[in-house]
C-alpha cells in the first residue's frame, strides 16, 4: 500500500498513481455514458430515466441469450440487444410519455422507476443471478488487450470512452444545428409554446426516447462487458451512480456530464491505494453528487410560479 | 367567555371505532388461527408499516419525498445492534435511544431539504442511501466486536449472541404483540402532529411553500420538524428489526427494498397512515403468501409493484387507502340498484 503521509498536495507523485488515472478515466467512461445518455432525455422530455439501466440489462441478457443457446452470429446478438433497448425505451415513451407530460419531473421519474421494477421483475424470475447462475458476457473487443503506464486496458473500455465522448459532442453538435435538434431544445424550454408554434411534440418526444434506447442498448452491452460477471441488479443500480455524473452537468451540460463522469471515475480509482478509504471508494458517485447537487441547490429562491422553479 | 368542548363528530367516533377493531383483531386474532411463520411475517409487516408511515409524514403531509428511507432503517438496526453489545439497556431505553440518535441522522440528511425540493430532494436522498450502503457494507453490522463498528471478522456463529427482546415479548407470538402496540403508539405518535399545530404547518407548506412563509410558518423548523419525526418512527422500527432479526446483516436490506418501499408505499396510498399498513402488507405478508402458501414466484410481485406504480401514479394518486373505498361504494350502488324501488311515475306522464 502507498505511504499516505507522504502524499503531499505539492509533492504528487503522479507516476504512482498514472495506472489508477488510466483505469479511473476507463470506468469514468461507463459513468459518463450512462450520464450521457440520462441528460440528453431529460433535456428533451423533463423525465430522468432510472430504468435506463435496467433497460440495459435486460438487453444484455437477450444478448446472452442469444449467444449461449441459439447458434446465431454474435452480430445478431449485439443487435438484439440495441434494439431491445431501443423498443423498450420508445414503445414507454410513445405510451406513458404523453400522459405524464404535465406532471412535475418527480413523478416522471417515478413512473420510469415503475419500468425499473417490471424489467427486475422480469429479470429475476426469468434469468435468477448468484450461485450456479453467474453469466459472463464477453465481447471480441475485450481479447485485445494492451498496457497504458502499467494499467492493462482492453478495447471495450476504450470504446466506451470514445463512444461516450463522439456521443457527447455529436449530441451537442446535432442539438445545435439540425432541425430535429432545434426542436428538442424548445421543448426542453417551453412544451407548451413550442407545440403552439407548430411542431409536432409528441413524435419529437418519440424521437428523444428512440434515440435515448438505441444509447441505452449500447451501454447496456458495454457496461454487461465491463463487469466481470453479467449481474442484471448491479447493472440496474449503476444508473444510481452514473447519475453522478448528470449532477454535475446540472442535468443540462453534456460536456459537463462527460467530465463529470470521468472525475468521478478517476477519484474512485484514485483511492484504491488508500487503505483507509480504498473500501469506501464505491461511495464517491455518491458523496460527489450530493456535493454537486448542494452546490446546485446554493442560490434557492422562494417562487411563486411553479414552473420557475 | 365561555368555551364548549367542541362536539365529537360522527366521523370521529366511527374511525376511532374501527382503529380500535383493527388493533384488537390484530392484537388477538393471528396468534390465536395463525402459525409461527405467519406470526413472524405480521411482525414484519407491523414495522415496515411504521417505515412507510415515515414516508407518509414526509410526503404525504409535508410534501418532502425521501429515496433513503430504507437507509435510514438500517442505521437504526445497526445503532440498535451497537448500543446491544455497548450497554446493557432496559428495552424501552434501547428504543428511545436508537429513535433518538436516528433521527439525529434523519435530519442531518434532511438538511438539503431546506434548499433542494421535488426531484433534487429525491436525488439526494437515493444518493444518501447509496453512500449509506456503501459504508454498512464495509462497516458490516455489529456482532460482538471492538472499536466503532463493533464487528469481528471471525466468529463462531454458535457463540453469536442474539440482539435483545422486551423481557415481557422474548417469545414470537409475544413479541409480536409488542411490536404491534409500539407501532400503534407510533401512529397515534404521528396522528397527533397531523391534528395539531405541526400538521396545520406542514398542510400549508404542501400546498405553497411561500404562501406559509407569507402566513409566518417557520419552514425551516416544521420541515426538520418533519425529518425528525420520520426518522425517529424509522429509528424505533430499526430497533424492533433489529430483535426480530436478532442477528441482521447487510443482507437484510437489500438494494432494491428502496424502490419497492417507495412503490408499495404509493400504492397503497401515500396520504393516509392506513395506506402505510396497506404498504407493510404488500411488502411483508403477499411476498410470503405468495411463495410459501401458493408457491408461485415472488418475483412477480415486482411487475404487479411496477404496473401498480403506474396505474398510481396515471390515474389513483392516492393508492388503495383512499380508492378501494370509493370503489367499494361504487360496487354496492351498483349491486343495490335492482333492488331499489323505482321512483313513481308522475301522474299523466304516460
Amino acid at each position: 500500500m502507498h505511504n499516505v503521509i507522504a502524499f503531499t498536495v505539492f509533492g504528487v507523485d503522479w507516476e504512482f498513481f498514472k495506472p489508477y488515472i488510466v483505469l479511473g478515466l476507463a470506468l469514468g467512461g461507463a459513468y459518463a455514458l450512462s450520464g450521457v445518455g440520462i441528460v440528453v432525455l431529460y433535456q428533451a422530455t423533463g423525465v430522468l430515466n432510472l430504468a435506463f439501466g435496467a433497460v440495459g440489462a435486460a438487453g444484455a441478457l437477450i444478448c446472452y441469450w442469444v449467444l449461449n443457446h441459439t447458434s446465431w452470429p454474435g452480430a445478431i446478438a449485439y443487435g438484439a440487444c440495441i434494439a431491445f433497448g431501443a423498443a423498450c425505451t420508445f414503445l414507454y415513451g410513445v405510451l406513458f410519455g404523453p400522459a405524464f407530460a404535465r406532471r412535475d419531473p418527480l413523478v416522471k421519474m417515478m413512473g420510469t422507476l415503475a419500468l425499473a421494477l417490471i424489467l427486475l421483475g422480469f429479470m429475476a424470475w426469468r434469468a435468477p443471478a448468484g450461485g450456479a447462475f453467474n453469466r459472463v458476457l464477453t465481447l471480441p473487443s475485450s481479447k485485445h488487450r494492451f498496457e497504458l503506464y502499467g494499467a492493462v486496458v482492453n478495447w471495450t473500455q476504450v470504446l466506451t470512452l470514445i463512444f461516450a465522448i463522439v456521443l457527447t459532442f455529436g449530441t451537442a453538435l446535432f442539438l445545435r444545428h439540425t432541425k430535429l435538434g432545434t426542436a428538442y431544445r424548445a421543448i426542453a424550454t417551453d412544451r407548451e409554446i413550442t407545440a403552439t408554434l407548430g411542431v409536432p411534440v409528441r413524435r419529437v418526444e418519440a424521437s428523444a426516447w428512440l434515440g435515448s434506447g438505441i444509447v441505452c442498448g449500447t451501454a447496456g452491452l458495454l457496461l454487461a462487458d465491463l463487469f466481470t460477471t453479467l449481474d442484471y441488479a448491479a447493472l440496474t443500480f449503476l444508473v444510481i451512480s452514473s447519475l453522478a455524473a448528470a449532477l454535475i452537468g446540472r442535468l443540462r451540460s453534456l460536456t459537463a456530464t462527460l467530465l463529470g463522469g470521468l472525475t468521478v471515475g478517476v477519484v474512485q480509482a484514485v483511492l484504491t491505494p488508500y487503505e483507509s478509504l480504498t473500501q469506501y471508494r464505491t461511495a464517491a458517485p455518491f458523496v460527489l453528487s450530493i456535493i454537486a447537487l448542494l452546490w446546485m441547490g446554493r442560490h434557492r429562491e422562494v417562487v411563486f410560479s411553479k414552473t420557475a422553479r | 367567555m365561555t368555551v364548549t368542548a367542541p362536539a365529537l363528530n360522527r366521523e370521529v367516533i366511527v374511525r376511532s371505532v374501527v382503529i380500535v377493531a383493527v388493533l384488537a383483531l390484530a392484537l388477538f386474532v393471528p396468534p390465536a388461527t395463525l402459525g409461527g411463520d405467519w406470526i413472524t411475517t405480521l411482525t414484519s409487516v407491523a414495522i415496515y408499516s411504521v417505515v412507510a408511515g415515515g414516508l407518509v409524514v414526509l410526503y404525504g403531509k409535508v410534501g418532502m419525498i425521501s429515496l433513503g428511507q430504507i437507509g435510514l432503517l438500517a442505521i437504526g438496526t445497526w445503532t440498535a445492534t451497537r448500543l446491544h453489545y455497548l450497554l446493557d439497556l432496559p428495552y424501552p431505553l434501547l428504543m428511545l435511544a436508537t429513535g433518538a440518535i436516528t433521527c439525529v441522522v434523519g435530519v442531518l440528511i434532511g438538511l438539503p431539504a431546506l434548499r433542494l425540493s421535488g426531484l433534487y430532494l429525491a436525488l439526494i436522498t437515493l444518493m444518501g442511501a447509496g453512500a449509506i450502503d456503501v459504508v454498512l457494507h464495509t462497516l458490516d453490522f455489529p456482532n460482538g466486536g471492538g472499536g466503532f463498528s463493533g464487528h469481528q471478522g471471525i466468529i463462531d456463529p454458535s457463540s453469536l449472541q442474539t440482539v435483545q427482546r422486551p423481557s415481557w415479548g422474548t417469545g414470537d407470538t409475544a413479541f409480536y404483540r409488542y411490536v404491534v402496540v409500539i407501532c400503534a403508539l407510533l401512529f397515534l405518535l404521528a396522528l397527533v402532529h397531523f391534528v395539531s399545530k405541526p400538521g396545520r404547518a406542514w398542510a400549508a407548506i404542501r400546498e405553497s411553500e411561500p404562501a406559509a412563509l407569507a402566513a409566518g410558518v417557520n419552514i425551516t423548523l416544521y420541515k426538520m420538524w418533519a425529518f425528525a419525526l420520520a426518522s425517529f418512527m424509522t429509528g424505533v422500527a430499526g430497533c424492533l428489526l433489529a430483535s426480530h432479526f436478532g442477528n441482521p446483516t447487510v443482507g437484510s436490506f437489500p438494494r432494491e427494498q428502496s424502490l419497492t418501499l417507495i412503490a408499495t408505499a404509493l400504492i397503497g396510498g401515500i396520504f393516509t397512515l392506513w395506506g402505510a399498513v396497506i404498504a407493510g402488507v404488500f411488502m411483508m405478508l403477499v411476498p410470503f403468501i405468495l411463495q410459501t402458501q401458493w408457491n408461485v414466484d415472488s418475483n412477480w410481485l415486482l411487475i404487479i409493484f411496477g404496473a401498480g406504480l403506474l396505474q398510481v401514479l396515471l390515474t389513483a394518486p392516492g393508492g388503495v387507502a383512499q380508492q378501494l373505498p370509493k370503489d367499494l361504494a361504487n360496487l354496492g350502488r351498483l349491486i343495490a340498484r335492482p333492488f331499489r324501488r323505482k321512483p313513481n311515475a308522475p301522474e299523466g306522464s304516460a
